[in-house]
């Protein structure tokens, strides 16, 4: 029994405290190269999302243009008058004849003035 | 024992191996061989230059004329294919979806020594559609930009198109083209093994930059309206070619110019150049009558007569320096404002005659003919005047009726306008301004004064003229549009004969310039036909209709009021002059 205390003694002369100093530092460069890698990560998945998100605007953007010019195409005068005919739709200026404009000012009637000859 | 040897055997061959990597990397990063240094510089580097897109061309209200789409390049890799056997396949499949000869795609793809062959270019996206769906290995789909046009034919002398390079090569793309075309991205970055750019990399990386906008005085349905106009034209009298321009008489922008025959722009590669010919601008031809507008007003401007004074129009056949000169029809007695309304040769060569050479040359030039208007289109004629030293005695009575000079349209349009416009002629205007991507205005052209040919009393005086060739009795009543009064003059000229000399008997250029309202003018107006082979060939019987189609849906659209007087506005000058009837030219 007292042999055994006897080792146990000697192994707690021998054992060498770590030092708290250099603990601490491990401790540090560890907690930094970790924040470094995670970082790194990080960069790298936000820029996969900056790419993505690139070629995303850039369809948007090739389908914003390509539905401007299509619209444009069917707002264009000989698009709407090949509408109507399509539809039946008959449609001209009135006739001047068909027309009664009316003035207003100082030389105005109470009624509307008619003036057309 | 036995284990501890093979420990330190593998220590140390494991020790081995590291400090020979580490040698290794040592090596290529502190002191690697410059040959290696630039297989690896170039194996990662990575430049794009992306061509910035031009900008687009739209009307004065914003309407698209042109603009870049998104398109894409059909490419393959035969290799590929090739070694995947599905060759048949890929080759029905793209022949038929691309509307291509099977023949020539099979050619195209059975290159097994090559990775990339080009199959078909600029194909617009939404036809690509169903081949994209059809997911063909080997098919790649390269992305480029095309001009589009999305009114096609409308316009298409003015707005003119672009080459496959995106250089502009005719019309507004041409001259603008400084301003039209985009400033290119660069981003420089390095790429992994797979060929993705690293994008922690990237060192450099500037966007390309859109041209700026162009918006035009083109108003598209005005435009419209002129080229249906001049399309029932040509149905009717089918001439070899027609053309008209609408502008606004107080700024000289111009509202509509179009030009038959024409063209698709998106097709502008398959037609041919003389259907590409901007006639307003670009076309000479002897006007003819239209010219007695601006001798007399330059002669009731200079006081040589009066709009009351009375010539002798010689029952239509006067010999004059050795050359007999005829009326359409005979006439007596005319008034200066019955020259103008019944378009008498006879009495427009004597009203010139009493002007004098030097003050004729002098009132050509000052209306614009014989120089450029300044029109920012490529391929603007300047027209013919000749000096006086070159004119032969016969020379001023034939420039009075509009020959041995050559005039544009546009320069007649310029010169009716200064009539129309107090005496004031205008710069004709096309570019209504310039905008650029952050939406600032970079040019707007302001109207600008050319030159002041006649007054502001004479300008409103033959107005009053002017509008008495529509009414009946004048060459050109089919020009009169009701509730408003018309100011104008047909021209009618046989063409010159440029192999045997002389002029054609049976070939005609005819024409109608006018403006209204009369007393408060706001459009002018040309129509031109170029030999109307049947039905006609009288400018006021040719061309006026068409003037009034144009005009009567253009006062509508621009919302001009009538004036509220017609006829009677023209009385005092109808009791002066004589009281024939027939129409001639």
């Amino acid at each position: 029994m007292k042999k055994r205390q006897i080792t146990r003694s000697r192994k707690a002369q021998v054992r060498i405290p770590f030092p708290v100093v250099l603990a601490n530092i491990l401790v540090f460069v560890a907690v930094f190269g970790l924040s470094y890698v995670w970082l790194c990560a990080r960069c790298d998945t936000l820029g996969q999302d900056i790419k993505r998100l690139e070629t995303v605007q850039r369809n948007t953007r090739r389908l914003l243009i390509n539905e401007q010019d299509r619209w444009s195409s069917k707002l264009s005068p000989s698009s709407l008058d090949r509408a109507l005919k399509r539809h039946n739709l008959a449609m001209r200026l009135p006739d001047e004849q068909q027309i009664v404009r009316v003035r207003n000012g100082a030389n105005a009637t109470a009624t509307a003035l008619a003036y057309n000859k | 024992m036995k284990y501890k040897g093979r420990t330190v055997i593998t220590s140390v061959v494991i020790t081995a191996v590291f400090v020979g990597l580490g040698v290794r990397l040592a090596f290529l990063h502190l002191r690697p061989l410059p040959e290696t240094l630039s297989r690896i510089e170039s194996g990662r580097h990575l430049e794009q230059e992306t061509r910035g897109p031009r900008g687009r061309i739209l009307d004065r209200n914003g309407n698209m004329l042109a603009l870049d789409i998104a398109a894409k390049h059909v490419c393959a890799d035969p290799k590929f294919i090739s070694k995947n056997g599905n060759m048949q396949d890929v080759c029905t499949a793209l022949s038929s979806k691309l509307s291509m000869n099977r023949a020539e795609v099979w050619e195209l793809l059975n290159q097994p020594e090559k990775e990339y062959v080009r199959i078909k270019k600029f194909m617009r996206e939404d036809a690509l559609e169903p081949l994209r769906a059809m997911n063909l290995k080997g098919v790649i789909f390269e992305d480029v930009p095309i001009r589009d046009y999305p009114k096609g034919v409308l316009g298409a002398h003015v707005v003119g198109y672009a080459n496959f390079e995106g250089i502009g090569s005719a019309g507004m793309e041409q001259t603008m083209n400084a301003k039209l075309q985009g400033v290119a991205g660069l981003r420089i970055s390095q790429k992994d093994g797979r060929r993705h750019e690293i994008y922690s990399q990237r060192t450099v990386d500037i966007d390309p930059q859109s041209g700026a906008d162009v918006y035009l005085t083109i108003d598209q349905q005005i435009q419209h309206f002129a080229e249906v106009a001049l399309d029932n034209l040509v149905a009717k009298y089918h001439p070899n070619a027609a053309w008209a321009i609408v502008q606004n008489v107080r700024t000289g922008e111009i509202l509509a110019m179009a030009s038959l025959p024409t063209f698709n722009l998106n097709r502008f590669s398959t037609a041919p150049a003389e259907w590409m010919r901007n006639r307003g601008i670009n076309y000479t031809y002897e006007p003819g009558s239209t010219m007695k507008a601006m001798i007399v007003a330059s002669a009731l401007d200079c006081g040589a007569v009066r709009d009351t004074d009375i010539f002798d129009c010689e029952n239509g056949a006067w010999f004059y320096a050795g050359k007999m000169l005829h009326d359409s029809h005979p006439y007596g007695n005319l008034t200066v404002a019955d020259i103008i309304k019944k378009s008498s040769n006879i009495g427009a060569a004597k009203v010139a005659l009493q002007m004098g050479n030097t003050k004729v040359y002098q009132s050509l030039r000052s209306f614009g003919f014989g120089e450029r208007t300044g029109l920012e289109l490529p391929g603007e004629d300047a027209g013919i005047v000749w000096k006086t030293d070159r004119w032969s005695k016969l020379s001023i009575s034939r420039i009075a009726m509009g020959h041995e000079v050559l005039v544009t349209s546009m320069q007649m349009l310029s010169a009716i306008g200064a009539i129309a416009n107090d005496g004031v002629r205008m710069k004709p205007l096309i570019v209504h301004k310039v905008v650029n991507t952050r939406g600032e205005t970079i040019l707007a052209p302001p109207p600008q004064e050319l030159s002041r040919p006649i007054r502001p009393e004479t300008s409103k005086l033959m107005r009053r003229l002017l509008a008495r060739v529509t009414q009946p009795g004048g060459t050109a009543p089919m020009a009169a549009l009701p509730g408003y009064l018309v100011a104008g003059k047909t021209g009618t000229a046989q063409k010159v004969d440029l192999v045997n000399g002389g002029y054609y008997n049976n070939k005609y250029m005819a024409s109608f310039v006018g403006f209204l309202p009369v007393e408060n003018p706001a459009i002018s107006i040309i129509v031109v036909a170029d030999e109307p082979q049947q039905g006609g060939y009288y400018g006021g019987t040719v061309c006026a209709p068409y003037f009034r189609e144009i005009a009567d849906q253009t006062v509508r659209y621009l919302r001009i009021p009538p004036e509220g007087f017609t006829t009677e506005y023209l009385t005092d000058i109808e009791t002066s002059g004589s009281s024939e009837e027939s129409i001639s030219e």
